[in-house]
């Protein structure tokens, strides 16, 4: 088998001329005066539904109207009192399946995008996925216009894992047709927090 | 005088139909392309800096290479080089075989198709399931990727039903595509949840901090790599970018090129091996790359981060499909990959451009595709593949247009062509009859009345 | 300003009418302008289906026959990029020095950047639509591609504003390629049928009684594809600076 002495000798041996590093702070990034506004707009476009100006102790309340028929309920997040699964004390990803929600707390939002950055947080960050349906929770005043702004906030923790996720699950795979629900979550809401 | 893509092309056109159909889908994400664009002021910016990067990157990346793989061995990452697409197949399958997996979830990689890694898996044992929608369904239909974001657009939906019915047994009939899907997802529900190994491809590498990024739709890389013990990422080497400062500015331009969206559902940066999983592998592949930094013509073909757009703007990938293209990727940037796989394998796809050069500028990284394929042109000759029909028609213009009098004759008499018998020129011997009418010459060129 | 008038081999032969046209308006505009006889063609068909090498002599008669202009001029869009853009490569690996590439211009740049003219031309009290070649599109800058997300700019439909009672439209799709490509015209028939035919069917469903553009081989094309399908209404094509030299 090859090398990495191999392999990279032969780059070094091919690289014709060494050019720089363009300067990326001179990128004139859009953006918002009210990121929070777009944020909304952009999530919404991405498949998601909003519930506005909420505290952590209505989640119980927000998962029994948004999902009246949910069963199984797994999310490691103490404020989660109707919470059937914990997601941090598992013995395998596997036994997630069935999940009727997912609740989860994301670090920030973006709002050119919609998307929210969830580091990984539990035993099985599986229940970011396998959930039919998730309710993410996110601090309203914690969103930034764009992703350059979003980079310079990601932090992992030693699960060395993040994810931005933008919306449910979807594809247009069969004729270009938009459906959603794939492989994970099929809708999503997001529970937008009052500080 | 016809190349491989062009008989195809050919045959492709026979269904109007169809051909209208494909046109218009594929215009459809080009549209959407467009409006994305158009919504950030600062896109023709990011698409600068982004070429830029590429450039650094690539001219820098024996550094970075070396950097991408210390970060992702202290991240408790087992790092392999495979220099072709054999040892590629051989290194993943001994990682499965150490681990005694027998069964791999997979997301959806252009390199794992480039290196015909499934049928190498499937032949040893390995049963291999694809889990993007695309790629699922053309797993069961035996079928290749016409496209690379977008791979089994060109069935309909009614292909997709019947194929459903006959693999995962679908109701008769029902070809909505929501149910589609649907009945897929329960189907690969199972996959996932009884894989001994998941795979992804990359989208990125970062050379900081050795993470592998991937981005999807549909979650089917996290669903890859969230349940099964065993992960394996596979990476060209030419994906490695420094750092996130430079990710933000592709992750911005990706998938608003590809698909039209902002952003894809999900973009999972992969890091370390789950808790209580088995070690992380990333295979690094070369595969020629290595090779075609040293070619001043076309070292920046690497720059590309396969999103799709070049084909969804190219009028001739539009009206041919993907199929007809001899390379597995097809359109402006498959054109040119694979001449630098193996140009005398497929120089017949060089034809199938007309020098609009829009590819270039759909382009996020700013390839400059039609050029190189006016390049590649200029190589056939020498290849011994230039079609000598068409040789003979560049001398006989070469002849007359060097020979002033033999020049002057030839327009002069051009309007004799006129009075000939519609049978004589509008005939299955002039190509020009084949979507024309001749046109008439005027009794006089334009130098001889200047003459006068 | 000494301008030479450079007439493509298929303008020459086939549309002796738009080399007229262009002489005229020029002469109109108070240009001198000169006709060097014993020109051909630029090379480009040869170079781009393959055989670039074979433009070298083609490349070295014409460097040398306009070398002492202050301008050329050219009503063809694509043998003016292919001049500016190749001949510098064609001439530097012929080992020729190269005089004339940068100031070779297509009539529409002449006319818009170099004369900046402003003044009313003739009359053509008729429904035009402008297609839009892609070479002038994407390497002469006459219009901004549709593709690039930069301010919006036709020089060409500024110089046909110049003209009395004429209406300009633009059709669907604009900067979509109408499929001649030169050699690809023949070596991928079928594609650039369909794609001619496409286009053609794009600009009659602007309602307009003519197509013009600053190149006649992409006009070539769909005119002889409208032919031969015999569209009804019928169509007509006209080069661009017919129209502006239209009356004059």
């Amino acid at each position: 088998m090859s090398t990495s002495n191999d392999i990279i000798g032969k780059c070094r041996k091919n690289i014709r001329q060494r050019l720089p590093r363009p300067c990326l702070s001179d990128i004139d990034a859009t953006v918002y005066t009210d990121p929070l506004e777009e944020f909304i707009i952009q999530a919404t476009a991405a498949g998601c539904r909003i519930v506005k100006d909420r505290k952590k102790e209505d989640l119980d309340s927000i998962i029994k109207e948004c999902y009246p028929d949910a069963k199984v309920i797994a999310s490691a997040l103490p404020e989660v009192k109707s919470a059937t699964v914990n997601p941090d004390n598992i013995k395998k990803a596997q036994d997630l399946n069935g999940t009727d929600v997912g609740v989860i707390e994301g670090k920030f939002g973006v709002a050119e995008n919609g998307a929210i950055w969830f580091p990984q947080e539990v035993k099985e960050r599986a229940v970011d996925f396998i959930s039919e349906n998730i309710v993410a929770l996110i601090d309203e005043d914690e969103i930034v216009s764009n992703m350059h702004q979003a980079y310079q906030k990601v932090t992992f923790n030693d699960y060395g894992y993040g994810v931005f996720i933008a919306g449910p699950s979807k594809t247009a795979d069969i004729a270009q047709v938009l459906v959603m629900g794939a492989q994970a979550a099929r809708s999503m809401t997001i529970v937008l927090l009052k500080s | 005088m016809s190349t491989s893509h062009s008989k195809l092309a050919k045959k492709f056109l026979e269904n109007q139909q169809y051909a209208d159909w494909h046109d218009s889908t594929f215009w459809g994400l080009r549209v959407k392309r467009d409006k994305m664009a158009a919504a950030v002021p600062e896109w023709e910016q990011l698409r600068e800096k982004a070429s830029q990067i590429k450039r650094h990157t690539l001219t820098n990346l024996d550094i970075y290479l070396q950097k991408f793989a210390d970060a992702a061995e202290k991240n408790g990452v087992e790092v392999h080089w495979a220099k072709d697409a054999e040892e590629f197949n051989e290194i993943v399958y001994g990682i499965l075989k150490d681990n005694n997996a027998k069964k791999m979830v997979k997301s959806k990689s252009m390199l794992t198709e480039e290196c015909d890694m499934n049928p190498y898996l499937e032949a040893r044992g390995i049963e291999v399931v694809e889990t993007d929608l695309g790629e699922r369904i053309l797993q069961l239909a035996h079928q290749r990727p016409s496209h690379i974001v977008v791979p089994a657009t060109h069935l309909t939906h009614d292909d997709v039903g019947e194929l459903f019915e006959k693999e995962l047994n679908t109701k008769k009939g029902d070809h909505d595509p929501t149910y589609l899907t649907y009945e897929a997802r329960l189907s690969l529900r199972d996959e996932f949840l009884t894989a001994d190994a998941g795979m992804t491809g990359a989208n990125f590498g970062i050379a900081e901090t050795g993470d592998i990024v991937v981005c999807t739709n549909e979650g089917n890389a996290d669903m890859s790599t969230s349940v099964p013990d065993l992960q394996i990422a596979a990476i060209g080497l030419e994906k490695i970018i420094p750092d996130y400062e430079c990710l933000a500015v592709f992750v911005r331009l990706l998938a608003r090129s590809a698909t039209g969206q902002p952003s894809t559902t999900y973009t999972s940066h992969f890091r370390k091996a789950r808790p209580g999983a088995k070690k992380m592998h990333i295979v690094i592949v070369d595969n020629g790359r290595s090779e075609w930094l040293a070619d001043e013509d076309h070292w920046e073909t690497l720059k590309c981060m396969r999103c799709g757009a070049c084909m969804n703007s190219c009028p001739v990938y539009r009206w041919s499909g993907g199929y007809s293209y001899s390379f597995f990727i097809p359109g402006p940037l498959g054109i040119n990959l694979g001449m630098l796989h193996d140009p005398k394998k497929y120089s017949g796809n060089v034809s199938a451009c007309t020098l609009c050069l829009g590819c270039q500028n759909v382009c996020p990284v700013k390839i400059n595709l039609g050029e190189q394929i006016y390049k590649w042109r200029q190589t056939l000759d020498g290849l011994g593949v230039a079609n000598p029909e068409k040789k003979m028609i560049c001398k006989a213009m070469d002849y007359v247009f060097d020979n002033k009098s033999v020049y002057n004759t030839a327009t002069s008499c051009a309007h004799i062509v006129n009075n000939l018998p519609s049978f004589m020129v509008n005939n299955g011997l002039n190509p020009w009859a084949y979507a024309h009418k001749m046109m008439k010459f005027p009794k006089k060129p334009f130098h001889k009345d200047m003459e006068d | 300003m000494k301008v030479g008038l450079f007439i493509p081999c298929y303008v020459d032969a086939v549309f002796p009418k738009v080399g007229d046209a262009c002489y005229r308006l020029l002469r109109h505009l108070g240009v001198d302008v000169t006709y060097p006889q014993g020109q051909t063609c630029c090379g480009q068909p040869m170079a781009n289906a393959g055989f670039a090498k074979d433009s070298a002599t083609l490349a070295k008669r014409y460097d040398d026959m306009f070398k002492g202009f202050d301008y050329v001029v050219a009503p063809s869009v694509s043998c003016t990029a292919f001049i500016r853009l190749q001949y510098p490569h064609i001439l530097k690996d012929a080992n020729h020095k190269c005089h004339i590439a940068d100031n070779t211009l297509d009539m529409v740049e002449f006319l818009h950047d170099v004369l900046k003219v402003d003044s009313r031309l003739g009359k053509f009290p008729h429904k035009v639509s402008l297609h839009n070649s892609c070479h002038g599109v994407r390497e002469l800058n006459l219009s901004s591609p549709g593709e690039l997300m930069e301010p919006r700019f036709n020089k060409i439909k500024d110089l046909l504003q110049l003209v009395d009672g004429i209406e300009v439209v633009m059709p669907e799709r604009a900067d979509e390629c109408c499929g001649f490509g030169g050699m690809f015209s023949i070596e991928e028939l079928a594609v650039s049928k369909q794609m001619g035919e496409k286009k053609l069917a794009r600009h009659m469903a602007t309602g307009a009684e003519y197509i013009t553009g600053a190149d006649c081989s992409c006009l070539m094309h769909m005119a002889g594809i409208a032919a031969k399908q015999q569209t009804k209404p019928e169509i007509e094509f006209r080069h661009v600076i017919e129209i502006l030299a239209e009356g004059l």
